[in-house]
Formats: structure tokens, C-alpha cells, sequence
């Protein structure tokens, strides 16, 4: 029996070619999708699970509750080291410091190699590899890190720095201060962790490195790369983990301060996901996703049920006649369900191969190393089979099963008795809608995106190049400045801690016009020379720029400090502000316009721009581009001849901040091309739809024709039809697009309105989509012969 | 073996009911050959329809080989079907996806026998009709009288005690319609086979053992050969 069902199932599809294909396209583009998105959101939710005990492993953050909340994945330096010290909950706490731009020297002989690392180099305790999950394959673990002067490393790294050279032993340089001996080479990391760093060093050499040992005791400040990992001992409670951290801002803090700073666990598992605390992807995007994903199936498996119901009424004779001589129901069913099998079947094949095709391209997207995890995989893929073969199977069989023969047989059964075209109509548009939405999605994404790089920042940023300044002593940096001037094709030169928009912040709390208490704000600090606002083109407000010096004697401030002090932007022209715990005072000299900081994303800060040579880190150039090329060599001889032991690199400032809106665009290109999966999916369907209805309709056309219709009237039969399922699917998509839409807003602070036009646009793209798809094939019956067509009844 | 007790059956068009069957009552004896005749619209097809359990009546009594037809679930109805009756239509109904072969071996299938028996029965009746040489031709293939052959083929395939038939021979020429009216006379004789034929020929109608007249849904006259 089951081979008589294939042979004929096959047969079946043989003659309805384009059913099968279009059916198979389909289905196909739906489960790659669903197979991606699948393997993407495991791959995230697999991120740091490998450690032992890891629902016992937290990190401690930091919460400043003031006018608004503040969090940093930072702690106080000395945190790590009182928690451990002063409380018992913790079974081990390790300290780890990290930081990035450190340049790392090799010296074998003459030869003098020199490195720089994204990740950066981490001064941690040892603690730090009894918590986590990262082995050495070479090394003592009981002894490595506890003594000063000793480094680890992972193999790609050892491989990098010494090539087939046994590492162990050697020596390199960091920032041209430290040394460091190599005692352990570390297993290279897995794909899936967020701990990247790949250098370890002794953590007693911090004070060394960093050439100030008040730091170990300072717990007024958060550096964003200090953190401390704990993992916590058996059955400790929240109730204790409330009280020990409580004691610990009691034990240390004064003043106001108790008020304000709180510190707190963060399990491990939340930390690939909080973007608050510096994690990579936000649930929120991959439930997002995984509803896009599941959409897309949604719309395949609708697509085919489609189908396969139009088809079936076709198949209503057969199906009359096979009951007449003598088959059950449940042969039928069997019959449809065989069909669909077959389909999914080849369908699955064309999805696993197209898979295959786009995971490098996903890879590339995310910056990420997914690989397809077979178990989990096929697991999935047959349970998404399974669903997809009865629902789309099982529906035609029961209908047409259900018949009694001298009905289906006279082939009579029209749409209304076979009930499957009110069901056709609503999943056509729940189609259309899922379309709708997506399509909505990715105008107001690309709007947005397109808003955040084009609108006015409120500074400068083209051309201008940034350049790290390792060292800044005086003389230095008066001589280098007066070697950028001189190049051509040079604007401006200013010294600035960073640009106007970075990703890296001081803050600190203010003090105004020796006010009793300090404000309930605080205040980015941008240290810069003279030459900043003329650079970034900067506008002044009120008053004028400071006096060119070497230490802070005058503030500019932006307009968003005026507003917070409920002041007009003149009215603060002569008077005080104190800020770093007023130890730097200086009247405010000048207000310019608010420039953005951050992001869209975020609030534009209060801030004040000061002069402070030792803060300078970097250099900005705004240079004529016109000449680019020679300008950016001179750039680098002058630079590498400055400072020769050092690293060069240079950045693009409109480069780094279109880095702000890296998820964005990533965000962006998956939606764009889902829906564009998700409209050819809706189109495939349309165009089996209306080759099935024209099919039905034939005799009326020819009918019509021979009476004297036009082309468009005969268009119309059709056309009337679809153009109300659109409208009612657009009046569902609407309001949920919306409301999707609006909670992705939300997260930006700048933001485009949702306007109707956007809505306008989204229908009428479909509309064309669909009117394209509808017309061409009634355009084919239209055609038609008459006679021809009528005969064939 | 077969009794209708005041079937009727009727299709409401606009509110009015159209009787297409009118307390109709009929006995029916093993080993009976019955042609029913009547003019075009007088429920002919209807009447064997219903006989055939294909179609409900709206009212009456049904009682074939000492079941009460009325009452029984279709499951039930489906097996009877199978266990006793072979139907050919006046339009064929042929499966257009199936070949000649697999056509007449589709009711065999069903009724669950062995692919070796199968094979054995299918060859014999194909012998018998002279359509050895089309078995693998799809019915698009074949003319109008050769698909008829197949469709009586097919009803007979599973040695059926009744034999129902729509106008069997109306696409055959007179020479066909000659050779299998002789056929179903020796089925009747010789294996017993009930058989009920609905035809306009009157010279057909005599191979039967009663001839029935049907005119508006009622039994206009009943003549016993
Ligand atoms: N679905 C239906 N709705 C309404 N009336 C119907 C329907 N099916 C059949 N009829 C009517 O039932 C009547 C009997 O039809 P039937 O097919 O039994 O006639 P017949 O005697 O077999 O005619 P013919 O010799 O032309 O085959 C016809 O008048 C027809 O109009
Ligand atoms: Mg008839």
C-alpha cells in the first residue's frame, strides 16, 4: 500500500510540476530560514555555559541611584579583594583589570617585534581560573599568576608571538614598562564566550603598570575594565547576598555617598545579554528574531497548506472515484499525507543545502564562529517536518475524505463545499500580514538609520583623523603638533582625551557656583585643547573659548548643563564649577550647542570641555581629503619617527562612529532579507493561487470572452479578489507593526515618528509585489483561446 | 436482497422542494437482471446512486443483503460496498493519473489482495476485454468506448454479486454494446451476478429479466420478461 501511495504521490507531482515546485521554493526558503535562526539564537543562548557550577557565578556591578540610575560592569578596584577578604559567601572571588591599547614588545636579539591586541591584557588573580572554565594545556595551575612578573597566554597567541617556539619561559614587554615571563599557555578559547581575553598577567604588578598606588585603595571611581568574579558557595541566598553587599557600600562610603552607590551580583548567564552591563545581544533582538523566524515558517507552511487545499479541489474527482471503489478514509488520508512527505522531503534537502550556503555569509554578519549543531539540529528539523507535513497533508485529506462519493465525483464541489476558501482566504492573509509587518520593520529600521548617519550631531565628523598619543609630556606634544601643522593639506590639530561621540566616558559629580550640595547630576568631562571646538566645528552659544594652557583654568560647558541647572546659557558666563570632588574649580567661560555624545540611542549628556595635557590621548586632524593618501603617509613618518617604540594606528572618526549602530545595521540587513524571503514566499503562493483559480475559472473566462469582455474585465475576476484580502491583511499589520516598532524606538533617545507615510509605503510596495504576481498569470488566462478553454471542460 | 421502501429524494431549489426521487418503492431478488429506462431528468442515475450507496436519500427505508442501509455509519456502508457491489458510470470516472493497468487494479488494492493475485486477476480481465494492448496507456489515451471498457473492466475486476450500471454501452458502438450485453448476461446466468443497468436502448433493456420504467421520481411501469 505505502509504495502504491509514493508511486502515486510521485506521479501526481510529475504532473503538476509547478504545484511541486513552487511548493518545494517555498518551504524550502522557509525551514533555511527557520534552520538559521534556529542555529544563531542556540548559538547565544550556548554563550559562557561550559563553566562548572555556573549558576553559581556571578560578577559584581555597580548602581549609582541619583537622579537617574547608572550602571557600569565596573567595579571600585578594592571591591574584589573586601568581598573576599571581609565575607564568607564567597567560595572564590577573583579581580580581573583589563586593559585594551596596550602595546606589547618582543625583543629577541635585535629583532624587536611589537603587538597590539583588541582584546587587551588583563592584570587578574589567580582565583580568576578556579571560578572560569579555561584550562591550561601547559603550565601549573596551583602556582601560575600568584607570584608578580608572570604572564599566560592561549596557544594562537603563544603561536602568534613565538610560532612553533615553546612560549614557556619567554618574556615580553608591556607598554614599555613591565615584563612579564610566560609560566602557562592557556587551551585557545571557545567560540562561544564573552571573556575574551587572551593575555593574562600577574596582578601584582597593577600598581607597577599603572605607576599609581592610591588606585588599590580608591573607591571612589569605577574604571569599566576593573571587574570581580565570584562564585558564590552552596545554597547562599539572595537575603545574604543583599546583606554582605550592603555592608560592604557601609563599611566604605560616607556621606551622601551611602545613598548612592550600590553594588551587586550579576549571574553569568545574564551577562551575554544585558546591554546595560556591556553584553553583547539583548534578549529582546533574539526573541525578535526568533519570531521573525518562526514567522517565516509560519508563511512557508501557510504557503503550502495553500496550495495543496487549491489543488486538492482538483483532485476532487479522483478522490470521489478511489471512494467508489472502495477506499477508506484513512487511505485518503494516507494518500495526501504521503504527498506532502514527499514534498517536505525534497523541500528539506534544498533548505539544508541552502543553509549551508548562507552560514558563511551569517557568520561574516555577526562577526561570529557559528557551526551547525547537528543534534539539536535534526531534532528540530524533524519535529518542523512532522508539523509541516500534517498540517499541510492532512487538511486536504480530511476534507475531501469526508465527502460522499456522488459529490465529489460529479466534480461539482466547488469552493464553498469544500470550505477551504474561506480558510485559503484567511491564510492568505495572514500572509500578507506577516509581510506587512516585516516590510513596515524594515522602512522604519532603514529610516532610522539613515536619521542617525545623516542628521546634524552637532559636530564634525568628516575628515577628520584620530591618532593615539602613547605619551604626553610638554615638549612632546608641542613639537608633534608643530609637525602635523606643517603637513599639508592639514586644517586643525587638537588634543583631546576623545572626540566628541565615544564610546569611552569620564564622569564625574559637579559642583556649581560653590552651592552648599553637589548637583544630583553628573558631568562628562572631555578633556581638550583650544583647538577642539574649531576642529569638530563646535558651536559656541554663549560666551567665548578658552585661553589656550596647559592645565584647567576655564570651562566650556554645553547647553545641556544649562538646562539641568534651569539657567539661560549666558547666565553661567563667570561663574564656578568644581568638579572630581572639587579638586578642579574653574569659572565656565563658554556654553556650545548640545552636540550628540553617544548614540541615538542615548541622552545627551551634560558636559564640560576643559584643558588638561595629561589627559590628552589622542590627536585629531581635520585635513583637506582631497590629497588624502600623501597626507595620511605623512601622518604615520611623523608619528612613528615621535614615538619609535610604539604602535601607529589611525581611525576615521565617521568610521568609529558608525560603530555605535553596528547591531543596527546587522539588524537591518537580517530583517531586509527576511522580508524579502517573506514577500517571495507571499508571491510564490499568490502566483500557485491564481494559477489554481484560473484554472477553476477557465470556462467562465472563455464564457466571458466569447460574450465580449475585455481583458481587464476578465483581469478583474481575479483582481478584485486579492485586493481586499490585501487590505484586510494591511488593517491587521498595521497595529502590530506598530507596536513592534515602537518598543524598537523606544531603546534610542532620538528617534524618528512613525509616521502614516511609512504605512503608505509598506502597502503600496506590496500591492505592486502582489498586483505583479496576480496580473502576470491572469494575463496567461486572459490569453487563453476561448474555445480551447472551453472545450477542456 | 434489495428492497427500497418510500425513498424519496429531493433538492430544495429556492425554498421549494424538487423531487427528483417521489415515494419510491422497489424489490429487488438475487440474481435479477433489472434495466431501468425512463427519459432524460426522470432520476435514472439518482436511483442507482442511491441503490450504489453513493448518494442518501432524503426519506425511506434501504435495506440491501439484510442490512438496514438508512442506519448504518459509513464506515460500515463502505465495507458492504466493497464486499458486494461493482459500479460503472455513465461518465467513466476513470483516474486520470492511473494507467489502464493500475485503474482496474485499484479496487484489488483496497480490498486488501496480495500483489501476485493482483497481477493474476488484472491479466485475466484484460485478457477477456481485448485491452492487453493498452494497459500502460493513461485514460487521456484511450476513445470514449475504450475508457467505458476499462470502467466495466474495473467494476468487474473484484467479482462483485451486484453488478450496477449507467448506461454501459452509450459510448460503445452497437457491436461492442452487443458483446458485453452478452457478457452481463452470462455473469447473470453463470455466476449469479445481480445486475441493475439504467440504458435508453430498448433492444439492450430486453438482455435484462425486468424492464423499469421511471418517470418523475416514480416508477411508471414494471414488465417481467
Ligand atoms: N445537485 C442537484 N441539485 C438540483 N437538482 C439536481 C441535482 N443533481 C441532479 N438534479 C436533478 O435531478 C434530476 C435527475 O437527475 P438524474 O441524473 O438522475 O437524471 P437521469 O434520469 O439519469 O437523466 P439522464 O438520462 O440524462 O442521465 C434532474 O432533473 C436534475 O436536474
Ligand atoms: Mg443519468
Amino acid at each position: 500500500m505505502i509504495k502504491n501511495y509514493i508511486k502515486i504521490a510521485w506521479r501526481n507531482l510529475k504532473r503538476n510540476k509547478a504545484y511541486a515546485s513552487i511548493s518545494v521554493i517555498g518551504l524550502a526558503l522557509g525551514i533555511a530560514c527557520g534552520i538559521l535562526i534556529f542555529t544563531l539564537i542556540t548559538y547565544h543562548l550556548s554563550f559562557d555555559t561550559f563553566h562548572k557550577d555556573s549558576d553559581r557565578i556571578y560578577r559584581l556591578y555597580t548602581e549609582w541611584h541619583d537622579d537617574g540610575i547608572g550602571k557600569s560592569n565596573g567595579v571600585p578596584q578594592p571591591l574584589g579583594k573586601a568581598f573576599r577578604n571581609d565575607f564568607t559567601i564567597g567560595e572564590k572571588t577573583a579581580r580581573v583589570i583589563n586593559f585594551t591599547g596596550t602595546l606589547i614588545t618582543i625583543t629577541k636579539g635585535n629583532d624587536v617585534k611589537k603587538f597590539q591586541e583588541d582584546n587587551g591584557v588583563a592584570f587578574t588573580e589567580p582565583e580568576y581560573f578556579d571560578i572560569l572554565n579555561f584550562p591550561l594545556i601547559k603550565g601549573d595551575k596551583k602556582t601560575v599568576l600568584v607570584a608578580p612578573g608572570e604572564a599566560i597566554v592561549t596557544e594562537k597567541i603563544a603561536h602568534k608571538y613565538f610560532g612553533n617556539d615553546n612560549a614557556i619561559g619567554k618574556v615580553f614587554r608591556l607598554d614599555n614598562k613591565v615584563n612579564f615571563t610566560i609560566t602557562g599557555i592557556l587551551k585557545d578559547l571557545p567560540n562561544n564566550t564573552d571573556r575574551r581575553q587572551e593575555i593574562y598577567v600577574s596582578y601584582g604588578n597593577m600598581d607597577e603598570y599603572t605607576g599609581n598606588k592610591r588606585r588599590e585603595n580608591n573607591w571612589g571611581g569605577v574604571y569599566s575594565g576593573s571587574e570581580a568574579f565570584t562564585k558564590l558557595k552552596k545554597g547562599v541566598t539572595q537575603a545574604q547576598i543583599d546583606a554582605t553587599t550592603a555592608q560592604l557600600v557601609k563599611k566604605h562610603y560616607v556621606g551622601r555617598d551611602l545613598k548612592v552607590w550600590f553594588f551587586k551580583l550579576q549571574p553569568l548567564n545574564d551577562m551575554h545579554f544585558n546591554p546595560e552591563l556591556n553584553g553583547y545581544a539583548d534578549k529582546k533582538y533574539l526573541w525578535a528574531l526568533f519570531f521573525i523566524g518562526l514567522f517565516l515558517i509560519i508563511t512557508a507552511c501557510v504557503n503550502f497548506v495553500n496550495l495543496a487545499t487549491a489543488q486538492a479541489l482538483n483532485r476532487a474527482k479522483e478522490v470521489g472515484v478511489r471512494k467508489v471503489l472502495g477506499s477508506l478514509p484513512v487511505h485518503l488520508f494516507w494518500q495526501f499525507i504521503a504527498e506532502t512527505t514527499l514534498i517536505t522531503l525534497v523541500a528539506l534537502i534544498v533548505a539544508i543545502g541552502l543553509s549551508y550556503a548562507a552560514l558563511p555569509a551569517i557568520n561574516h554578519l555577526f562577526q561570529s564562529e557559528m557551526d551547525f549543531n547537528i543534534g539539536e539540529l535534526s531534532v528540530f528539523v524533524v519535529l518542523t517536518s512532522i508539523a509541516v507535513i500534517f498540517l499541510a497533508g492532512s487538511y486536504p485529506g480530511l476534507v475531501l475524505a469526508r465527502f460522499r462519493p456522488i459529490q465529489a465525483l460529479k466534480s461539482k464541489l466547488s469552493q464553498k463545499d469544500i470550505g477551504g476558501f474561506s480558510l485559503r482566504r484567511v491564510l492568505v492573509v495572514t500572509q500578507f500580514t506577516i509581510s506587512q509587518v516585516l516590510i513596515i520593520g524594515t522602512i522604519i529600521i532603514i529610516s532610522q538609520l539613515h536619521y542617525s548617519q545623516t542628521a546634524d550631531l552637532g559636530f564634525n565628523k568628516d575628515a577628520i583623523v584620530m591618532l593615539p598619543i602613547p605619551k604626553n609630556d610638554k615638549a612632546t606634544l608641542s613639537t608633534l603638533k608643530n609637525r602635523f601643522t606643517e603637513i599639508q593639506g592639514v586644517e586643525h590639530v587638537s588634543y583631546c582625551f576623545r572626540a566628541p561621540a565615544s564610546q569611552s566616558n569620564n564622569t564625574t559629580g559637579v559642583n556649581f557656583n560653590h552651592r552648599a550640595e553637589d548637583e544630583h547630576w553628573s558631568i562628562n568631562t572631555k578633556t581638550a585643547d583650544e583647538n577642539y571646538l574649531a576642529t569638530f566645528g563646535l558651536k559656541l552659544v554663549a560666551g567665548r573659548n578658552f585661553f589656550p594652557t596647559d592645565t584647567t583654568r576655564e570651562f566650556v560647558v554645553n547647553e545641556s548643563v544649562a538646562r539641568k541647572l534651569n539657567m539661560k546659557p549666558q547666565d553661567l558666563i563667570g561663574k564656578t564649577l568644581s568638579i572630581n570632588g572639587k579638586s578642579t574649580s574653574a569659572p565656565i567661560v563658554g556654553v556650545v550647542r548640545d552636540f550628540y555624545n553617544y548614540s541615538f540611542h542615548s541622552e545627551i549628556s551634560p558636559i564640560c570641555i576643559m584643558p588638561n595635557y595629561n589627559g590628552y590621548s589622542t590627536v585629531a586632524i581635520k585635513m583637506n581629503m582631497r590629497n588624502a593618501k600623501a597626507t595620511l603617509a605623512s601622518f604615520e613618518k611623523v608619528w612613528n619617527q615621535t614615538f619609535p617604540e610604539e604602535f601607529y594606528s589611525y581611525e576615521f572618526l565617521d568610521d568609529s562612529i558608525k560603530k555605535f549602530y553596528e547591531l543596527d545595521n546587522t539588524l537591518l540587513t537580517l530583517i531586509e532579507a527576511f522580508a524579502g524571503i517573506a514577500i517571495a514566499i507571499g508571491c510564490l503562493g499568490l502566483y500557485g493561487l491564481v494559477s489554481f483559480m484560473a484554472v477553476r475559472k477557465t470556462k467562465e473566462i472563455g464564457v466571458r470572452k466569447v460574450l465580449g469582455a475585455s481583458i481587464t474585465a476578465v483581469l478583474w475576476v481575479f483582481g478584485k479578489e486579492f485586493a481586499i484580502l490585501l487590505l484586510i491583511a494591511f488593517v491587521i499589520a498595521s497595529p502590530l507593526a506598530y507596536w513592534a516598532m515602537h518598543n524598537y524606538l523606544k531603546d534610542f533617545q532620538y528617534r524618528i515618528p512613525i509616521g502614516p507615510a511609512i504605512f503608505f509605503e509598506s502597502i503600496l510596495f506590496t500591492f505592486v509585489v502582489a498586483a505583479i504576481t496576480v496580473s502576470y498569470r491572469s494575463i496567461l488566462a486572459a490569453l487563453a483561446n476561448p474555445v480551447k478553454s472551453l472545450r477542456s471542460e | 436482497m434489495l428492497s427500497l421502501q418510500h425513498i424519496s429524494k429531493y433538492y430544495q431549489v429556492s425554498g421549494l422542494k424538487n423531487y427528483v426521487l417521489n415515494d419510491l418503492s422497489l424489490e429487488v431478488d438475487e440474481g435479477e437482471f433489472i434495466s431501468i429506462m425512463g427519459p432524460s431528468g426522470s432520476g435514472k442515475s439518482t436511483l442507482l446512486n442511491v441503490i450504489g450507496m453513493l448518494d442518501d436519500p432524503s426519506d425511506g427505508y434501504h435495506y440491501f443483503a439484510g442490512h438496514a442501509v438508512h442506519q448504518l455509519k459509513e464506515k460500515q456502508r463502505s465495507a458492504l460496498y466493497k464486499q458486494y457491489i461493482g459500479f460503472v458510470f455513465q461518465a467513466y470516472h476513470l483516474i486520470d493519473e492511473l494507467t489502464v493497468y493500475e485503474n482496474i487494479e485499484t479496487p484489488l488494492i483496497y480490498q486488501d489482495f496480495k500483489s501476485s493475485e493482483r497481477k493474476a486477476m488484472v491479466a485475466d480481465i484484460l485478457d477477456k476485454f481485448n485491452i492487453v494492448g493498452k494497459k500502460d496507456l493513461f485514460p487521456a489515451q484511450l476513445s470514449g468506448g475504450q475508457q467505458q471498457l476499462v470502467g466495466i473492466a474495473r467494476a468487474l475486476i473484484a467479482k462483485p454479486k451486484m453488478l450496477l450500471a449507467d448506461e454501459p454501452t452509450g459510448n460503445l458502438n452497437s457491436k461492442q454494446g452487443e458483446e458485453i450485453m452478452e457478457l452481463f448476461r452470462k455473469l447473470n446466468r453463470e455466476d449469479k451476478v445481480t445486475i441493475i443497468q439504467v440504458t435508453h436502448s430498448e433492444k439492450n433493456a430486453e438482455y435484462g429479466t425486468r424492464i423499469i420504467n421511471l418517470l418523475d421520481g416514480k416508477i411508471a411501469s414494471s414488465k417481467k420478461l
